[in-house]
């Protein structure tokens, strides 16, 4: 054993290192042989848990790629089925004795760009994706998927072992570089994309350990697209831009008791600006080109609200533009409140609150608790506080979410006081 | 310094549900801890023994007979051990009392090595 080397178990490479490895097999292997590979991945990390504790070897990945490697040949053949010599061949023994990376992991990543493309398939449904891409490319347990997404391990394995059918009955291992039918489905991944980063980020009660770890995720796979020439372009840029800049607030959005900090009574000094710098860097590359996405649109709000030097110093009217760029384009209610509280920044809450009551006079969102607290907040800034009260209230009766319901109640009782 | 002997008994379970996340945590764990133990030289081994069981050999008056190792149907095995070096058993149980393995369910046998000088 040689302790000497066990530091260089760095953080979360069970976790990408699972799904490189799901990738990597299902290209050598088979798709259709997807489950078989999950279990023999999950057998190999548990081997390493086992053995580990008592040496770890000197190229660990190679370790775990080999015995993952092993068990789906041990199985196969168990299970009475040929294993191809070209595919051991293919496939010849990585030396787990060289400290060199491992061959057949691709530094970046094609194989798991590949899985991507596979899991945002059309034959998947279109809901199922993001899980099905955390559960495959993320490494992700059926139940931290769960507790990000608010949901119970039974539904999420249900739901997966659904789009795992699909996924292996339907789809062939994506080849690269991508077809043109392949590159079509960029908007997809993209998409699938985005939802990973806002389940994350959205202001959900789910535990905020593994939702931190889902924007990241999303942070590191929109990376992963950006090293490949066929994938890199300017909306996944701006995809990218978005994440980080949004991403940078995160360690200040809550506070020590986990209650939502608002944006104006952030500590700005805990954000992290070198991720903010790496959004303006994508940011910067997002502008190559004549297009401008609704992606554009968003990291630029983003942007315009991590890089502003104060609260009071944000760029407000830069900020609705792009709002009022992005309802044109598609016009979305919840957007709309967005859109009416940075007007109410620059022409008073009254406008906003006219425009606001007006927009919604038919009683379509009174059950909608993100407009009652977009109210009530126009309501309190105008000072008419029992009104702002009973919005909030009314918020407070249409939403499980401990994190906001707590928030509320504060602020309900900051309005009494 | 006289050598101890760590036993891990452990209870085999199925870990099919851990997380990759969970998995790192642990192995890291155990790597913190020998880190620690190696540095401040109290580490003198450690192996990990196979899962199968194993073989039991008994004497009978000139024969012996080989049976395999109970352990597969056992409620507990003896998973590995380590061994180290301390001034006497309450020190090596304070360095054993760290060790991950009693956090993960497993129970540790100390016992000190003789010394043959």
């Amino acid at each position: 054993m040689d302790l000497d080397k066990t530091n260089e178990i760095i953080d979360h490479l069970f976790r990408q290192r699972a799904g490189q490895m799901v990738s990597l097999l299902s290209r050598i292997f088979g798709i259709d042989k997807l489950e078989l590979i999950e279990d023999a991945v999950q057998e190999a990390m548990i081997a390493a848990m086992r053995k580990w504790p008592f040496g770890v070897p000197e190229n660990p990945s190679a370790w775990l790629i080999q015995t993952a490697r092993n068990k789906v040949i041990d199985e196969l053949r168990r299970a009475g089925k040929s294993v191809g010599l070209e595919t051991e061949e293919s496939f010849e023994l990585a030396d787990t004795a060289s400290t060199t990376p491992d061959k057949h992991l691709s530094p970046i990543g094609d194989d798991e760009l590949r899985m991507i493309f596979a899991c945002c398939s059309p034959a998947v449904a279109a809901d199922s994706r993001v899980a099905l891409t955390l559960k495959i490319v993320g490494g992700f347990s059926v139940p931290e998927i769960a507790r990000a997404f608010l949901s119970n391990d039974e539904a999420i394995a249900k739901m997966l072992t659904r789009a795992k059918k699909r996924l292996r009955e339907d789809t062939r291992f994506p080849e690269l570089p991508p077809s043109r039918e392949l590159l079509e489905r960029l908007d997809a991944v993209l998409r699938v994309l985005y939802l990973m980063f806002n389940e994350g980020f959205g202001a959900t009660a789910g535990d905020d350990l593994v939702r931190r770890e889902l924007c990241f995720e999303a942070i590191r796979l929109a990376e992963m697209l950006l090293r490949s020439p066929e994938t890199s372009t300017p909306r996944v840029q701006a995809l990218a831009a978005l994440f980080c800049f949004q991403a940078a607030r995160l360690p200040a959005r809550t506070n020590e008791a986990g209650e939502l900090v608002l944006l104006e009574d952030q500590d700005r000094s805990r954000w992290d600006m070198r991720l903010a710098e790496r959004g303006l860097e994508h940011f910067r590359l997002s502008a190559r080109g004549d297009e401008r996405t609704e992606y554009h649109l968003e990291s630029e709000i983003a942007g315009v609200y991590t890089l502003a030097p104060s609260f009071a110093e944000t760029d407000w009217p830069r900020i609705l533009a792009c709002y009022d760029e992005l309802q044109q384009r598609r016009y979305s209610d919840v957007v709309e409140l967005n859109r009416l509280i940075v007007l109410s920044r620059i022409e008073g809450v009254g406008q906003a609150l006219s425009e606001l009551d007006a927009r919604f006079a038919d009683g379509r969102f009174d059950r909608f608790y993100l407009y009652q607290i977009t109210r009530g907040h126009f309501l309190a800034e105008a000072g008419r506080a029992a009104e702002a009260e009973a919005a909030f209230t009314t918020a407070l009766s249409l939403t499980d979410n401990t994190v906001i319901r707590r928030s509320l109640i504060e602020r309900i009782a900051r309005l009494a006081s | 310094m006289p050598n101890y002997m760590l036993l891990l008994h452990e209870q085999p379970s199925d870990f099919s549900g851990l997380s990759p996340e969970a998995i790192e945590a642990v192995i890291n764990e155990y790597v913190a801890w020998s880190a620690k133990l190696a540095s401040e030289n109290r580490l003198v081994g450690g192996e990990k023994l196979r899962d199968e069981g194993g073989k039991h050999l008994h004497g009978f008056g000139g024969e012996f007979r080989v049976s395999d190792g109970p352990y597969t149907e056992a409620k507990e095995i003896v998973g590995g051990f380590y061994t180290i070096a301390a001034a006497d058993y309450n020190e090596a149980a304070e360095v054993a009392s760290g060790c991950p393995h009693l956090k993960y369910g497993g129970w540790i046998e100390l016992r000190e090595i003789e010394q043959m000088s």
